[in-house]
């Protein structure tokens, strides 16, 4: 509450004094406005042409490390979304993968999906000049199978058989066991890939990829490196001339603004300052509270949303609470349902981003393409889902009550009328907050209560739970333990909120050290969510206090393993793959595996002083995803401002 | 002898001293949950992305052994002091691997020297003069004045009153730089100008917190000195009251902060981690800061195994020192 208070009072503090620069400065110019054309920028390329990014991961103790494949590189600062590239992309809007450096999708070249032929795209340049061909991309998986001090060396050995070139630019690949989606191993799901990036061999070739510098970077995207702060906090980056013969070049056809600059301002209210000044043209990842200044202090910048609710809600994680499974009182349904039933979602919603928040039953995120495969289709079968007494807990109001709160708040009035767009906005509903209910799963399995309420262990000690949550990171998952911590308090139990570092956060996860923690298990992008909730088969449970390589809440079911079974086999494209997927998701919200709540809102802001076009709710042609691979195909598609 | 042997026994505590720090720090991280494997993976996974369990494990394997984490706590330990003490040799950075700790102090920690120390020396020597004047002529309004201006900005918060200086001169009256960027040749005339430029705003922001302090305390032992029995038999002998000021009790109050000015000497050593997040600074602080977060053992005992010899180094020069400032100390 004090940090609270004290990040209140900063913003008071910005917006008084934001409001004195406005009164003693030029007005802000309108939107319709063209910028001076003149400016320079302090890295000394003309402002109209440099497009400004906020970067997120801070200032860069080694800004010259390049080498993809070590474990302390700096993805950021513009190295993954615009110099890397993959054989397959994300579109972020359907969640479906789309050639890139690839020419088509891959072949299977037999039923056991154990050989797959991989086309590239002919005319793709290194930045050096060096054509991209398939020696380039046998070399890079060779270079995993032969080198055991890569962190990707475990993975390429298990995975990979043999890979070699047929030609200039066909590779064929064999892997040691069915891998029915090759593309989603090899190329870009959520962020990035994480097992390969081609990297060019005639650069390569001679050096030690465990400690290469890699610098400066040989980009195979449409931008090449400039220029970097010796002291790590900018990156410049160039359109290349030749961005023709890119992969960007050739599918979108355009490149993006000629200039880009990922630069670190400093803290949030620095960040908010820089914004407001027209110094940053999008921000990545800020608070509620900071968006509502922006909104109130510049007449050019602007949310996802024009209006209320701002934030875009598309996030492909997204936010609960999860327990150990393994551990009494949390290895029993009745109690995770009650926990469950005892959470007053609305009030949550509001205690954690101001309402600004789109719920989720399920165990996948309520981005558009997912809640239009799985959250929507199965309302039916959460409506009539029973608990074993016959209970139905799905309660689909959620939207329509919320929308009744914003209303009555008087902050209302960009939301929608209709109740299918407010579903879209809001989410397809959650589970009833039915204390009584929670109450009698709880007793049903010998808790009691004491003369003040509070419930009592079977053995009747006290019952307290301590959620971790993440301290100074991931703010909404901080936001949201404190909110559900105050729920359960008011239901009797004795819940308290464990604020921990990073380290300490995911050891505790990976280890099942814990009872329940503020966690985002929950990832995926569309329809295809195998790849995202593989990991939860029972035969990845390890002892507690043992790092688990999956299935980190140690939630053990027979039916769950039996369909991650069937799911393995299918392919993407497979009809089955949809309806398997509802089955398992039908499942792990009857066994109440973990508490999954909200989808992750994201804050990231976009100024539109110098450029145009960016992503937004009215011009959804992708998401607000400034930080993942795929950044290369929307910058794309931002323009200058005329 | 008695020099001889006091110079022993006190290097001996020093190397105490150092040894017992160093050993602390190599254990303590370890026995907090956490360590730099389960963060690097944390961070991968927290992204979203898809890693299947066979490359979570392998990846965690193969980070273990290139961390050197793999063996007993005391192989650890053996191993961590044999490379310390026969190559001064902290090892690779684990959050940065494969980036030598020694480079990223050595670019750390030079920025951080030049801002703290400047700022320590200017704030001690400005509030000193100013705790002197204002405590010698203490019935003075002006006296009154600065002393209640010091206690008003002394209690702000760092934060608040550095946030409060950028908003006013780098975002309403823009004269001095919104974020840290250094330009020019390393060791260049402009690259000087731009680093005293860029170094400004966190300069006075320290200085502006610590000065406060200096003055408080300087004008509280002035005010004290000026009434003990040699300032009284000086000034009945007629000593000028320049001299006495000066020489009688400015020499005497002073001792203390020379105590307090070496000690904070040493604490410059661990960077001024507000400072650098606010600013954009390149220094020490954030460097530990990080190597704290990301459970980067290495880094930690590199960036705070020099704080620690920095202040035990501080003290133990103080020792040495302390007969030639006062004279009313000698080894025995």
């Amino acid at each position: 509450m004090k940090k609270f208070l004290t990040v209140a009072l900063l913003l008071v503090l910005i917006s008084v004094l934001s409001a004195c620069a406005g009164a003693a400065a030029p007005a802000t110019e309108g939107s319709d406005a063209a910028p001076a054309g003149d400016e320079m920028t302090f890295v000394g390329t003309p402002r109209r042409e440099t497009l400004i990014l906020d970067n997120l991961g801070g200032t860069l103790e080694r800004p010259d490390f390049f080498n993809p494949y070590a474990p302390g590189v700096d993805m950021g600062r513009g190295f993954h979304e615009v110099c890397l590239d993959n054989l397959w992309e994300i579109n972020t809007t359907t969640g479906e993968q789309f050639p890139s450096l690839a020419a088509e999708m891959p072949k299977a070249l037999n039923e056991e999906y154990t050989s797959f032929e991989v086309k590239l795209r002919e005319g793709i340049y290194w930045d050096d000049g060096v054509e991209f061909t398939a020696d380039d991309v046998v070399y890079t998986l060779q270079l995993g199978l032969t080198n055991d001090k890569l962190p990707i060396h475990g993975w390429s050995i298990d995975y990979l058989k043999d890979v070699r070139a047929v030609d200039k630019y066909t590779v064929v690949i064999d892997t040691n066991r069915s891998q029915p989606r090759f593309s989603k191993d090899l190329g870009a799901t959520i962020w990035d890939a994480t097992r390969f990036w081609p990297v060019p061999k005639h650069i390569w070739e001679n050096q030690d990829p465990t400690t290469f510098v890699a610098f400066p970077p040989t980009c195979i995207a449409q931008y090449k490196y400039s220029k970097h702060d010796p002291n790590g906090n900018w990156t410049l980056w160039e359109l290349r001339e030749d961005w023709e013969r890119t992969a960007v070049g050739m599918v979108a056809g355009k490149p993006g603004p000629k200039y880009l600059l990922w630069n670190f301002v400093g803290t949030e209210e620095k960040r908010i300052l820089a914004m407001i000044n027209n110094d940053v043209d999008i921000l990545q990842d800020i608070t509620p509270e900071s968006m509502e200044v922006l909104n109130n202090r510049s007449d050019t910048v602007r949310a996802w949303h024009a209006g209320f609710p701002y934030a875009d809600f598309d996030d492909p994680c997204e936010r609960g609470i999860a327990f150990n499974n393994s551990q009494f009182p949390y290895d029993q349904w009745q109690v995770r349902w009650a926990l469950a039933l005892a959470t007053d979602i609305k009030n949550v919603s509001l205690g954690t981003f101001a309402g600004m928040l789109r719920v989720s039953p399920l165990a996948v995120p309520p981005v558009a393409a997912v809640q239009n495969a799985y959250h929507k289709p199965l309302v039916e079968r959460l409506l009539a889902m029973e608990l074993p007494d016959g209970y139905k807990p799905f309660d689909p109001t959620f939207a329509t009550a919320m929308a009744e709160i914003f209303n009555e708040q008087g902050v209302g009035g960009d939301l929608p009328t209709t109740e299918a767009e407010l579903i879209d906005l809001f989410g397809v509903g959650w589970w009833k907050y039915d204390v009584d209910q929670a109450a009698k799963l709880l007793e049903e399995v010998g808790f009691t209560r004491n003369a003040e309420g509070k419930w009592l262990l079977p053995d009747g000690t006290p019952w307290s739970i301590a959620i971790n949550a993440p301290v100074d990171f991931e703010v909404q998952s901080g936001r949201l333990a404190f909110a559900v911590a105050d729920s359960w308090s008011k239901f009797g139990v004795d819940a308290s909120v464990n604020t921990m570092t990073g380290g300490s956060f995911w050891n505790a996860s990976s280890t099942g050290e814990y009872q329940a923690g503020s966690y985002w298990p929950g990832c995926a992008i569309g329809p295809d969510i195998y790849p995202n909730v593989s990991f939860w088969h029972q035969k990845f449970i390890v002892e507690t206090g043992q790092p688990a390589p999956g299935n980190q809440h140690r939630h053990k079911s027979d039916e769950l393993a039996r369909i991650l079974d069937e799911l393995e086999k299918v392919t993407s494209d497979d009809p089955r793959n949809v309806e398997l997927s509802k089955d398992l998701l039908m499942q792990m919200a009857l066994e109440m595996h973990w508490i999954p709540m909200f989808g992750t809102s994201k804050f990231v802001p976009v100024n539109e002083t110098y450029f145009t076009n960016y992503p937004t709710a009215d011009n959804y042609y992708e998401g607000p995803w400034w930080w993942w691979s795929n950044f290369k195909y929307i910058v794309a598609q931002i323009e200058p401002k005329q | 002898m008695a020099v001889v042997r006091f110079l022993a026994v006190r290097l001996m505590v020093y190397v105490l001293v150092v040894w017992i720090g160093v050993t602390i720090i190599f254990f303590v991280p370890r026995f907090v949950p956490g360590n730099p494997v389960e963060v690097m993976m944390g961070k991968l996974l927290s992204q979203g992305t898809t890693m299947d369990p066979v490359l979570v494990e392998s990846m965690r394997k193969t980070l273990t052994e290139l961390f050197g984490l793999e063996g007993t706590l005391w192989e650890q330990y053996s191993s961590f002091l044999s490379r310390v003490i026969l190559t001064q040799d902290f090892g690779p950075s684990l959050s940065y691997y494969p980036t030598p700790v020694s480079m990223l102090v050595a670019r750390a920690l030079p920025w951080s020297l030049g801002l703290l120390l400047t700022a320590l020396l200017t704030s001690w020597l400005l509030g000193n003069l100013i705790g002197l004047l204002a405590g010698y002529y203490n019935k003075k309004n002006l006296s009154k004045l600065i002393e209640t201006g010091a206690m008003i900005v002394y209690p702000i918060p760092y934060y608040i009153l550095a946030l409060l200086l950028v908003i006013l001169f780098a975002y309403i009256w823009p004269i001095f730089p919104f974020v840290f960027q250094v330009s020019g040749t390393p060791g260049s005339w402009p690259w000087l100008q731009s680093v005293a430029y860029n170094s400004f705003l966190p300069l006075v922001s320290i200085v502006a917190v610590s000065l406060g302090w200096w003055i408080i305390s300087m004008k509280a032992m002035v005010i004290d000195t000026k009434e003990e029995d040699f300032v009284q038999y000086a000034r009945s002998r007629g000593v000028s009251d320049h001299k006495i000021m000066l020489g009688y009790v400015a020499r005497t109050a002073i001792l203390p902060q020379i105590t307090v000015l070496a000690l904070s000497i040493g604490g410059v050593f661990g960077g001024a981690l507000i400072t650098e997040i606010l600013f954009g600074y390149p220094g020490v602080g954030s460097l530990i800061y990080k190597a704290i977060l990301g459970s980067d053992y290495n880094l930690m005992l590199g960036t705070i195994s020099i704080s620690i010899v920095a202040v035990a180094t501080a003290t133990l020069v103080l020792d040495l020192i302390y007969p030639f400032i006062d004279p009313r100390i000698r080894y025995k």
